[in-house]
């Protein structure tokens, strides 16, 4: 099997996730492109499982989408949080740190 | 057919049961015991870190593979474990105060915290042995998850939930990229596991494309995870908002933790394409030796300057690995040894004088402390001095070993590197030292005592209360907590004990360095 469309595929995806991560200001979109890089990767891993014939790829994909709700009710969380301090959800406007 | 019980080696894994059962335990100690919450949670977790530091010592010296080879116990991932189990018994004790109920009347969140504080230390252990790219990758997020809550834990102040999204979008960012390189490893390769990895790479894949690229984000991610220097942006804002005792623990032990999966991953999985990533990481530890040193410079808070000097201090750690031989495998242990011994000592000053003077962790808030409060600057100015690498401290023979093993593996620039940033570093360690020592106290600031107005529509989480910032803002003065106090001597007695004496300490390092001598040149 040919699994070259697949990567670029995953990788076309993996930069539009980290293009949105570094431009985009929400949090939530931040966290949604987030998402989008981690399924890069378990797309490139279920393709790369199907091109090996070996199911380490499709488990490792598995287990990665657990991980990847993990974060996300975490980020969810902390944005709840600060939405309820009255917090700007704006990375820009995060400039309580710096020095 | 016949079913074959898989055999599991109840003995080796000893140490992830037990901080597993703790962790339990902790939680549930934490719903129990409403009123004395605080007393009961920690002495559960203490013994939690006891057992588990107890069991890594009883298991020193095996060498197998557990759990079908997804985890490997040798002396590597022990040294590991053991480290992040030390920064969490420092750190237990130094959080003492810090999630104390956010307005009177509320639960106490002791039980949360320190069950968050030990599933973190979990994946630290688990991290430090695994020898497997899914453990490696949800060992790392066991590791991360619970240290972006724990950053975030402080919901009412600003700062703290600000450095808990920016680790969380960093760290996560560094995750994906971690993972996608995983990914293309394992589609060059064929395999998960390390080992069958070094086998397919060294068959001719050395130069193979989907690996080099692999290779090169996998390094990337794990690069965020250690704040190695084009990656190291988060660093001082997330060390300076999140609590002080979650800073110190974030500090020392993930980087122990991720340098040992980083020497394990890169040694052994791609140990036969040496020639290609050495370079680069060669590159890397040099830039962060210099951006570290150089941005610490100007910092005024204390957590900053120390983020930024622990910037530095992962760029000299990474030339043990980029030196590639059991020498420079034996110095990085070593020096992640001396480094959680002289940073904890540094962290727990400053979490007793956040308290104490008003000026929250700006350099101000240490002036005069040679005077006022001897049994506080001598811990940190110890620390300081042997951040500094000065000669009679742990710091110094780490330095010197690291190195000696970057002479020895013909990379004496990095060597020349080291010395370079250890005499910028000097600028910055010393105006810490100069201020404890030589500066009058600076007057302490009014407590604000009268907070924000009530207004219509307020939230609970949203207004402070004054009696309650009133109450943290003005301690008693010459408050002694044994509790702190006690952590910050041993850790830098143990720093100077190591400096004269440190052949024990370079004994356990090279014991965790000969786990990996099969696989080293």
């Amino acid at each position: 099997m040919d699994v070259t469309w697949y990567v670029v595929l995953s990788a076309v995806l993996f930069a539009i996730g980290a293009g949105g991560v570094l431009i985009r200001r929400s949090p939530l979109v931040i966290l949604l492109c987030l998402e989008l890089m981690l399924n890069a990767g378990n797309l490139a891993l279920v393709a790369f499982s199907r091109a090996h014939g070996n199911e380490e790829g499709q488990v490792f994909a598995l287990i990665v989408m657990v991980v990847a709700a993990c974060e996300v009710v975490v980020g969810l969380g902390l944005i709840v949080a600060m939405f309820r301090r009255r917090l700007p959800l704006n990375v820009d406007e995060m400039r309580g740190l710096r020095g | 057919m016949t079913f074959h019980a898989p055999h599991i080696d109840y003995a080796g894994l000893s140490p992830v049961i037990a901080l597993t059962a703790g962790i339990c335990a902790v939680l549930v100690g934490g719903v129990f015991s409403a009123r004395r919450q605080r007393l009961v949670v920690s002495v559960l977790s203490l013994t939690t870190v006891a057992v588990a530091a107890g069991l890594c010592i009883w298991q020193w010296g095996e060498r197998e593979d557990l759990v079908a080879g997804a985890l490997r116990l040798d002396e590597l991932g022990l040294a590991g474990a053991l480290i992040a189990i030390l920064a969490a018994a420092v750190v237990i004790p130094l959080s003492w105060r810090e999630p104390a109920a956010e307005r009177p009347g509320s639960e106490p969140r002791h039980g949360e915290f320190q069950a968050l504080l030990l599933s973190s230390v979990l994946g630290m252990v688990l991290l430090a042995q695994a020898q497997n790219l899914v453990v490696l990758f949800v060992s790392l997020e066991l590791l991360s998850v619970p240290l972006y809550v724990l950053c975030g834990s402080a919901v009412r102040r600003t700062q703290s939930l600000e450095s808990g999204l920016k680790y969380l979008i960093v760290g996560s960012l560094g995750s994906a990229t971690l993972l996608y390189g995983l990914a293309f490893i394992y589609g060059g390769s064929g395999s998960t596991d390390f080992t069958t990895i070094r086998d397919a790479v060294g068959s001719g894949l050395t130069d193979d494309p989907l690996v080099l690229i692999g290779i090169a984000l996998a390094a990337t991610g794990l690069a965020f995870k250690i704040s190695i220097a084009p990656f190291h942006q988060w660093t001082p804002d997330v060390y300076e908002g999140a609590p002080t005792p979650v800073t110190a623990f974030m500090a020392v032990a993930t980087k122990a933790a991720a340098f040992c999966v980083f020497v394990r991953f890169f040694e052994v999985a791609l140990g036969p394409a040496v020639d290609n990533w050495q370079p680069a990481l060669a590159v890397l530890a040099a830039v962060s030796i210099v951006v570290g040193n150089i941005g610490a410079l100007g910092q005024s808070s204390l957590k900053r300057l120390l983020g930024y000097s622990g910037v530095a201090q992962a760029g000299y750690m990474l030339v043990g690995i980029v030196c590639a031989s059991a020498l420079g495998v034996n110095a990085l242990v070593f020096y992640l040894a001396a480094y959680t011994l002289m940073n904890l000592a540094a962290f727990a000053v400053i979490v007793v004088r956040e308290r104490e003077s008003g000026y929250g962790d700006g350099i101000k808030a240490f002036e005069g402390l040679g005077r006022d409060r001897p049994d506080l600057a001598w811990p940190l100015t110890i620390a300081m001095l042997a951040l500094a690498g000065l000669p009679a401290t742990a710091g110094f023979m780490g330095k010197l070993y690291l190195i000696e093993a970057a002479v020895d593996a013909d990379y004496t620039w990095l060597g020349v590197a080291i010395a370079i940033g250890t005499m910028i570093s000097l600028a910055y360690y010393l105006r810490v030292v100069a201020a404890v020592w030589m500066r009058p106290a600076a007057e302490p600031l009014a407590p604000e005592g009268a907070g924000m107005p009530a207004m219509a529509g307020g939230s609970p989480e949203a207004d402070p209360l004054p009696s309650l910032a009133a109450a943290t803002a003005a301690p008693r003065p010459g408050t002694r907590c044994l509790a702190i106090l006690v952590p910050a001597w041993l850790m830098a007695g143990a720093t100077i004990f190591f400096g004269v004496l440190p052949s024990p300490l370079v004994d356990w390092a090279s014991h965790a360095g000969g786990a990996l001598t099969p696989f080293l040149a």
